[in-house]
Parts: structure tokens; C-alpha cells; sequence
């Protein structure tokens, strides 16, 4: 796993260069990461980017991974 | 709508030997353009776009159509649907160009997702960050704003105010005179069969020049040589559409007899006939034994009109690539034609700046179509 600086830095450069396939797996990172870390509103705000970026690529696994957390912790349907 | 009364609505109303044309106002008047968006075209079925352009599941064309922001998505159940090309959240354009969707319609500005039927499938953060449910925010009510819509003939059709009745209720009568025609599959081979026109005139001269044959000899004479004017018939359905038919249709684009394939399972009628239909509003057809044509027209303004013409062939076989050449000749042929008639519609549009034309008179023999297509704008306009 990315240290947070660095999930930061790769975010950002795939923001830049519209990488949109590679930003549900960064986000779903960075919220894996908050979720270890017990802060679970963080960790639903990148569950949240990870879904809508998986929707809007068509990934369709880490659509159903984020999707499910989500609704675990009763953010999402 | 200060320009039209009801004397002038009467006289175009009149039996064809009596009646006048539709006034300059219909042709000049920016209010009469508006009204016409909810007269002629919002109240009834008119055509927005082409099933063509959307032929995969994801696939969006959003179209601005008399100043309406829609959207035809192809769906994962495979119907295509026609939407209001906005979110619910905050009215921004959802798809800003024609593209396939991957699993959602993402809204660009707080990525509000809806799933390919239109329904709400998340909104991120409405509920504060990382909270995507909030009571207030009822999914269900929701979803995209759908906009009445039917496929005949690759043509969508729209109903915008859903009021009208049913599609197949309201081309009842075309849909029995092309019976023939109406389920058969029309393939579209690409660019080469694919054209468009910007005509400075009124849709409505659109529609007028090409529902009646009574111009052909003057204005097409390269068609006096095997469809002289005696050869057309009127076609006549009064409130619905008209046009004209030929019964010597005989297309020879090649020198060595190659030719396409005929659709199957046509009577005798179509060996040498073939024709050609002013759908009312904004819709004109062609049938032929062996390819269809239709023709969206899009009033841009109210003088400047779009002519979106798409050629249909019979079998995927007619779509393959030794068939361009005679595709493209084909494809030139009716886009000369075309464009033969478009100083003929600009000369009416200026025409209609003379302050005391009176809407014209017709010939009781030859301009039966184009006065069916003014009486019944007329009646629409006196009855709204």
C-alpha cells in the first residue's frame, strides 16, 4: 500500500492527464487506507469517488467493492 | 401571434380552388416560430434524431432540437430512450457530445450518476461528504426526465408535451400504405450514405417543395427522361402527411446491370413504383424497392433550416465495402436533387418579406399536397 503522500501525487497526476481508469483503483486505495486508520467519514468520501469513477469507466468490480461498503456503513444504496 | 387572425387561419382552410397559403407571418415572424415549437411540434410526434447513431448499449447523442437540450440513450435492456439532456440536481447538460457510455450518465458538475434507464443511481455526498442518502433527496423521484419517444423506420420520433396519441395511432394511415416497408430491417452502410444540407428558408418550404411533383419538370429536368410529371400521383392524407408517388421508378447506376438487392416480399407495385411522403411535422421519406431515405428537417431558426438525409439499404450485403461505389452514386444522386431544389426554397423565404404577398395561389390539379401541408398547420394554429 501507497503512503498517503503518494496516493495524493498519483491522484493528482491522473486528474491531470483525465487517466480516468486509473483513479477508481487510487481512490478505493485511499479509502482502504482511512478505513484502516478508523476514520470511516474519510474513508466513505474515497468510496464515494472510487464508486462514481468505477461507474463512469466501467468498472464494474471496484463499483460493486466500493458500492458495498457503502452501503455497509449506510452511505449508499 | 399578433400577426395571425383568424380570417387569414379561414382562408388557408378553404377548399383548395378558394384557398390562400399561409401567411408571410409563418415564414418571417420570430413569435410564430416559437409558437410553432408547441403547436406543431411539441403537441404532436416529431423527429429528433436517428436510431443509427446510437446503435450500441451506451451509446448517447445528446441534440438540441428546437431549442430542447435531449438525449437518445441506447439502453442495457436494448430500447432506445430519448431524455431531457439535464440533471435533476442542477440542470446542467449532462453529455455534451456523442459518445458510449461505460455503466452511467455522470453528471459533469457533482457527478449526480443515473443508470442508462434514466433512474438515479447515486448522488455523491448529497447528504454531506461520504453521506450519498439523504431523506430529502427521493431517488425514485428523481430519475431523468423522459420525453415520449418511438422508432419507425430508424427515425425517432418524439412526443415532447406526451400528450398525443399513440405513435402507431397517429401514423395509422402510413404505417397501412407502407405496410410493405414498416417492418422490414434497413441497414445504413456509414458516411457514404449520410448528408446534410443548411438551407436559408423555413422548415415549412421544406416540406411544401417536396410533398408535390408539380415542380419536378422545371426544376429536375435530368428526371423528364424516365419520370415525367404524368408518371407521379398525389398522395394525400389529410392532417397527417402528403406527397407524391411515381410508378416508372427504374434506378440504373451502373453501366453493367449491378444493382442493389430489392427488399423482400414486395408486391408488383413496387417493381416500378416508388414514394416519396411529407410526415407532418418535420419528416420526409422516400420508399424504393431497393434502399429508404429519411429526412429529419431541423428548424434551426425561422429562416434557416437543417436537411440530416440518411440512405438505408436492404441487407448488410448493400452495406459492404463493393458496394460503395454504387452507395456513393446513389448517395449524389439525391443530394443533387436536393440541392437543385435549394434556390427554390431560399427564392420563397425572401419572397416572403413582400408585405402584400397574400400566402399565394394554389393550382385545384397540382398543389393538393402542399395545400393539405398548409391546412393543416392552419387548423393546429386555430385550434390551440
Amino acid at each position: 500500500m501507497r503512503t498517503e503522500k503518494a496516493l495524493q501525487r498519483d491522484m493528482l497526476a491522473a486528474h491531470e492527464c483525465a487517466d480516468m481508469t486509473a483513479l477508481p483503483p487510487l481512490y478505493l486505495e485511499a479509502a482502504e487506507l482511512r478505513e484502516q486508520q478508523g476514520d470511516m467519514d474519510a474513508a466513505c468520501f474515497f468510496y464515494t469517488h472510487a464508486y462514481v469513477y468505477a461507474l463512469d469507466c466501467g468498472d464494474r468490480k471496484i463499483a460493486a467493492q466500493a458500492q458495498a461498503k457503502l452501503k455497509a456503513h449506510g452511505r449508499d444504496r | 401571434m399578433t400577426m395571425l387572425d383568424r380570417d387569414m387561419l379561414a382562408n388557408v382552410m378553404r377548399p383548395i380552388e378558394t384557398a390562400n397559403g399561409l401567411p408571410n407571418a409563418f415564414y418571417t415572424d420570430a413569435d410564430v416560430f416559437e409558437a410553432e415549437k408547441r403547436v406543431l411540434f411539441g403537441s404532436t410526434w416529431a423527429c429528433m434524431g436517428f436510431a443509427k447513431d446510437v446503435p450500441n448499449k451506451g451509446d448517447a447523442n445528446p441534440v438540441t432540437f428546437l431549442g430542447q437540450p435531449l438525449l437518445a440513450v441506447h439502453g442495457e435492456d436494448g430500447n432506445v430512450k430519448v431524455f431531457q439532456n439535464v440533471c435533476r440536481h442542477r440542470g446542467m447538460i449532462l453529455v455534451e457530445e456523442k459518445t458510449t457510455l461505460r455503466s452511467t450518465i455522470r453528471c459533469p458538475y457533482h457527478s449526480w450518476c443515473y443508470n442508462f434507464d434514466g433512474s438515479l443511481r447515486t448522488t455523491p455526498h448529497v447528504g454531506g461528504p461520504g453521506k450519498n442518502l439523504h431523506d430529502c433527496v427521493k431517488r425514485e423521484e428523481l430519475g431523468l426526465i423522459e420525453v415520449r419517444s418511438h422508432i419507425f423506420m430508424d427515425l425517432i420520433f418524439v412526443n415532447i408535451d406526451g400528450k398525443a396519441p399513440a405513435f402507431e395511432v397517429h401514423a395509422a394511415k402510413l404505417l397501412d400504405q407502407w405496410k410493405e416497408f414498416a417492418d422490414k430491417p434497413l441497414y445504413h452502410a456509414g458516411e457514404d450514405s449520410s448528408f446534410e444540407l443548411q438551407v436559408n428558408c423555413n422548415w415549412k418550404l421544406a416540406v411544401e417543395n417536396y410533398c408535390e411533383s408539380y415542380h419536378l419538370p422545371w426544376i429536375h429536368p435530368g428526371l423528364n427522361s424516365y419520370s415525367r410529371l404524368e408518371d407521379h400521383y398525389h398522395i394525400e392524407q389529410p392532417g397527417n402527411y402528403s406527397g407524391q408517388g411515381t410508378v416508372v421508378y427504374n434506378p440504373k447506376l451502373d453501366d453493367t446491370g449491378r444493382a442493389f438487392a430489392n427488399f423482400e416480399g414486395l408486391t408488383a407495385k413496387w417493381d416500378t413504383g416508388a414514394e416519396y411522403i411529407s410526415l407532418y411535422p418535420n419528416v420526409l421519406l422516400g420508399v424504393h424497392r431497393d434502399h429508404f431515405y429519411g429526412i429529419l428537417l431541423d428548424p434551426v431558426s425561422n429562416g434557416k433550416t437543417i436537411e440530416r438525409v440518411e440512405i438505408y439499404y436492404t441487407s448488410p450485403e448493400m452495406c459492404a465495402p463493393e458496394m460503395a461505389d454504387l452507395r456513393i452514386k446513389n448517395a449524389k444522386m439525391w443530394k443533387d436533387i436536393f440541392i437543385e431544389d435549394i434556390f427554390v426554397v431560399e427564392g420563397m423565404q425572401r419572397g416572403r418579406s413582400a408585405s402584400f404577398y397574400d400566402g399565394g395561389k394554389f393550382s385545384p390539379v397540382m398543389d393538393n399536397p402542399t395545400h393539405l401541408f398548409h391546412e393543416w398547420v392552419a387548423k393546429r394554429f386555430a385550434n390551440a
